[in-house]
């Protein structure tokens, strides 16, 4: 069974739908990411979990046990905040071991649990520092040790990276993985970053408008999305929309699919996108190209169906190497690449 | 420049009449000569030797310190229930608070006069009527002053930060939320115990003499028939300044590494 369980999740802020009959579990031990865009009601499915809001109608429970009426502080969870939250008069361990004092462990249990934690997120130098003399990095995983520091059986966190730099941001991540595997621990991940989603989790929610569209491994989501949103929202895709003829869309020649529409978006990824000198394909004009280090992005001009359209296609660098503006080439898509929605 | 001259002026007229009043607390004689005759430190020394103000000035330190205790003990609970909980219930505190200046306080005095004579005769003249009375007028300074450190202190994600950490509501209290707005309570007490301190119309109307604060025994030395003792009442307002005075540095030190903390933590 699974560990965390909600069943059509309703939420409605003054009229305006926030959570629209959400339903989707969690695996013991698994971490699932909440991916979508700002306002999409990420925070706010998490939020349900925690029981810092209160849900409409719908259902939730967390390892069997129904939660309806169980206050936050009862509840099996720990939860870490975009914005730490953490105790200002309170020392790194004091923040670490509040959720232990306050469930009265004994003063030992609580020094030992501490810095095992500090341990854990490679703190124990730090132990006797206030957050603010923390950079933001040190308070996320003070954060995060205090989460984790009272065994709790789920653990959420809303965006917990969101506010550190790039370099910072990566680290942090894969660190994240790291404790959560070393831990065991169930966790719900909400990021609005599609690459934090896709590189952390186990399973990815997309969610859109208050609903989650498409629940699948990464790899899954990357190459397989089920919904328009969700290819558009996972994987930088090329959009093109075009009139079907027989049941088929051909994009002047850059792939032929099957459309059972009169007009379609055809959605697919710049690295399934090949340029030839010669050959099949539809016929296009290289326009810039920006090198990104191992892959380069060539914009075209393509002629597709009588009207111009951009694409992009992102090429080893070497291969692209001998493109320069203004050089004609041959577009294709491999066709298994391409999803089709309804326009 | 302009502020230059800006601040002087301001300086002139708030430390001219206290600079006569602490002149007039050391001088032997001083009639019709711009400066005293000459100086003595009798009338400090005879001032605290006098029972009347000795007694006056317990009275007042007494009132004060209730008054504060209850305001604290009332007050924050409140704001940050307001605050964190039910900001809607924040809106009727904040008129609430305004009605203290509102309403002149010698009517609020009347007003209560005449209520407790028809309904609570046993409380009609006493100290427990000034305290609370004097706490319902100074509240406000308290409010304002945690209201504002609760908000900056970030007191609703602590709170719920504290909840997903296990801790019960009085926890959350004592051992996250009063620590962390400790600064605002400290101004908020600072400025309800210069009220109480300073108080005339209610202690005047409710207790008057039966219960003769400081500002009442100053209003006296003014009002009897034979003029009071102006040297003695001198150096009971110089005191009193003073007084509050170190008592506002002394918060504004304490305050200081505490207040940057916060701010840094927002950050
Ligand atoms: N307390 C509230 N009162 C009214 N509306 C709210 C409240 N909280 C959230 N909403 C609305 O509910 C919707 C979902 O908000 P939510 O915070 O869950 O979004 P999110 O996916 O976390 O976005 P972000 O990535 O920006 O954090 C938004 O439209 C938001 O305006
Ligand atoms: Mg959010």
């Amino acid at each position: 069974m699974s560990h965390v369980v909600l069943e059509d999740v309703t939420k409605r802020y003054a009229g305006h739908v926030a959570l629209a009959g959400v339903s989707v579990s969690v695996e013991q031990g698994e971490m699932l990411a909440l991916l979508g865009p700002s306002g999409c009601g990420k925070t706010t499915l998490l939020r349900c979990v925690a029981g810092l809001t209160a849900f409409d109608s719908g259902r939730l429970t967390i390892g069997g046990v129904d939660m309806t009426g169980v206050p936050v502080r009862r509840r099996p969870i720990g939860m870490v905040f975009q914005s730490y939250a953490l105790f200002p008069n309170l020392t790194v361990r004091g923040n670490i071991g509040f959720p232990l004092t306050v469930r009265r462990e004994t003063k030992t249990g609580v020094a030992e649990r501490v810095e095992e934690m500090l341990e854990l997120v490679g703190l124990s130098e730090q132990g006797d520092r206030l957050p603010n003399q923390l950079s933001g990095g040190q308070q996320q995983r003070v954060a995060l040790a205090r989460a984790l520091a009272p065994r709790p059986e789920v653990l959420l966190l809303d965006e917990p990276l969101s506010a550190l730099d790039a370099q910072v941001r990566h680290r942090l991540r894969d660190e994240v993985r790291r404790i959560q595997h070393q831990v065991g621990i169930t966790t719900v991940f909400v990021t609005h970053d599609q690459a934090e989603a896709l590189a952390i989790s186990d399973r990815v929610a997309v969610m859109n408008a208050g609903d989650i569209e498409q629940c699948a491994a990464p790899s899954e989501i990357y190459t397989a999305p089920s919904t328009r949103f969700a290819a558009g929202f996972v994987g930088n895709r090329n959009t093109l929309e075009l009139r079907t003829s027989g049941g088929r869309v051909t994009a002047g020649g850059a792939f032929d699919v099957e459309a059972p529409w009169e007009r379609v978006l055809c959605m697919f990824r710049p690295e399934d996108v090949s340029l030839r000198r010669e050959g099949p394909g539809a016929r296009a004009l290289v326009d810039v190209t920006v090198f990104l280090g191992a892959t380069t992005r060539v914009y075209v001009q393509a002629e597709v169906n009588g009207s111009p359209a951009t694409v992009f296609a992102d090429l080893p660098s070497r291969a692209a190497a001998s493109l320069s503006p203004g050089d004609a080439v041959r577009l294709s898509v491999d066709p298994g690449h391409v999803q089709v929605f309804p326009a | 420049m302009r502020r230059r001259i800006f601040l002087g002026l301001l300086g002139l007229y708030f430390g001219l009449p206290l600079l006569a009043a602490l002149l007039y607390s050391v001088a032997t004689r001083w009639t019709d000569t711009p400066l005293p005759d000459g100086y003595t430190l009798d009338h400090w020394i005879g001032v605290f030797g006098k029972p009347d103000v000795t007694s006056a000035l317990l009275r007042s330190l007494l009132l004060s310190a209730v008054v504060v205790v209850v305001d604290v003990l009332l007050v924050v609970p409140a704001a940050y229930w307001s605050v964190v909980h039910n900001p809607r219930i924040g809106s009727v505190v904040q008129t609430i608070a305004v009605i203290p200046f509102a309403v002149p306080w010698v009517v609020v005095g009347a007003g209560l006069q005449l209520v407790t004579a028809s309904f609570a005769p046993g409380l009609f003249g006493t100290f427990w009527l000034l305290a609370a009375a004097t706490a319902a007028i100074a509240f406000p300074f308290m409010y304002w002053a945690v209201e504002g450190s609760l908000i900056a202190a970030g007191a609703v994600r602590l709170s719920e930060a504290a909840a997903t950490c296990g801790a019960n509501p009085v926890q959350t209290l004592t051992r996250v939320i009063f620590p962390a707005i400790r600064g605002g309570v400290v101004s908020g007490a600072l400025l309800v115990v210069a009220t109480a301190m300073n108080e005339f119309a209610l202690a005047k109307i409710l207790v008057g003499a039966k219960f003769e604060t400081l500002p009442i025994w100053s209003a006296r030395q003014f009002v009897s028939r034979t003029l009071g003792d102006p040297n003695a009442l001198a150096v009971v307002t110089i005191f009193t300044f003073g007084f509050l005075f170190a008592l506002s540095a002394l918060v504004v030190r304490l305050g200081r590494g505490r207040v940057s903390t916060i701010g840094r933590t927002l950050r």
